[in-house]
């Protein structure tokens, strides 16, 4: 995927108040470590960096004290909102080195089952790859247009591109196809909740709460 | 019937303060899509339960609904035409307290819009102002 070079400056001043205030000025401070050499802090435009993700860029390129040089997105910190990033995790990377990332899953296909009273429910939307760094795809789009009702879609389903291979676990369901509780069995479910106690039960004070209560009597 | 513990330690707790802002619980988990709070709040039992009934009535139990929030707390109240004193009331309720950007419910199972007014309709029963999200996938 190709992306632009985004212009990166060093930081000085660093800690919470500060990040704080170079947030505001529209800033979005980062971090870049790896390959065995000293982290250093940075600050880039907070909104080149939304553009890249919203491309679905992995890897970016950063100009940073008139060098520029590629890295890899570790992690993003979002606010408690979930909406904007307030702070980048950047790897050292070479091209040609293979790395271990998590790629988005988005399912495609309508499946059979759904036809059948099924429900389709997505358990990972995720999974770790190992790749070059240079053919970490975007994303990754399994079809589970063949599964019907109690049938399920395994990592080893999955295929992968040339040169990727997974190192989630195999085993690991990432969608299933299973049948909704029948309208009866949550009536009876719900009438069986509605004969539970008025209280909870108190831990390890049944025998005090007992006396407590033979003494306001 | 509406949710509460099936085993508390302390029957009573103080009222307590609801610190600002959801550090976990606030992303899109399970479902598709979900709501979320945008302010901080208890939120009774009996609202949650409005919620997740006003969600599965509209989609007619297609899809699924995660609720995510869970009342905790006991809150205690003095009966009617009482005195003052005499010590603390009993319990009478059960909230969740909610912080800002807490994931209340999530659907999974349905189409956008459908799920976009499902979530109008549980937000309706909610004490606080929320908005509606869709999962992140990825970075």
């Amino acid at each position: 995927m190709e992306s632009t070079t985004l212009k990166a400056e060093r930081r000085t001043d660093l800690g919470t108040l500060q990040s704080r205030r170079l947030r505001e000025t529209g800033r979005l401070p980062g971090i870049i470590y790896g390959h065995g050499k000293d982290p250093e802090a940075f600050s880039v435009s907070a909104h080149d960096v939304a553009m890249e993700l919203q491309h679905g860029a992995r890897i970016v390129a950063l100009d940073l004290g008139g060098a520029s040089d590629q890295y890899l997105i570790k992690e993003i910190q979002y606010d408690h909102l979930d909406r904007y990033p307030i702070h980048i995790d950047l790897a050292r990377i070479d091209m040609n080195e293979r790395v271990q990332v998590k790629v988005a899953v988005e399912l495609r296909g309508t499946p059979q089952g759904l036809h059948e009273g099924g429900i389709l429910d997505s358990l990972m939307d995720s999974i770790e790859i190992e790749c070059l760094a240079s053919q970490i795809p975007a994303t990754l789009h399994p079809s589970v247009a063949h599964l019907g009702v109690g049938e399920s879609l395994l990592v080893k389903d999955i295929e992968l591109p040339d040169g990727v291979t997974s190192i989630s676990n195999p085993d690991d369901k990432v969608a299933m196809v299973h049948v909704l509780a029948t309208k009866a069995a949550v009536e009876d479910a719900e009438t069986e909740e509605d004969a539970g106690p008025a209280q909870p039960e108190r831990i390890g004070r049944v025998a005090e709460s007992e006396e407590d209560n033979k003494k306001n009597d | 019937m509406a949710m509460m513990p099936k085993r508390v330690k302390f029957r009573k707790s103080q009222r307590g303060r609801i610190p600002a802002k959801a550090t976990r619980g606030n992303t899109v988990a399970y479902g598709e899509y979900g709501i979320q709070a945008l302010g901080c709040k208890w939120i009774t039992a009996r609202q949650i339960e409005a919620g997740r009934v006003a969600a599965t009535h509209f989609l007619h139990r297609e899809g699924r609904v995660y609720v995510r929030i869970f009342p905790h707390k006991p809150i205690s109240a003095k009966p009617l035409e009482t005195r003052m004193g005499k010590g603390k009331g009993e319990p009478a309720q059960w909230v969740a307290r909610v912080r800002e950007g807490t994931m209340l419910y999530e659907v999974g199972g349905v189409e956008e819009d459908v799920a976009r007014q499902a979530m109008v309709r549980v937000a309706s029963k909610m004490p606080v102002r929320c908005r509606f999200v869709i999962r992140r996938h990825g970075l």
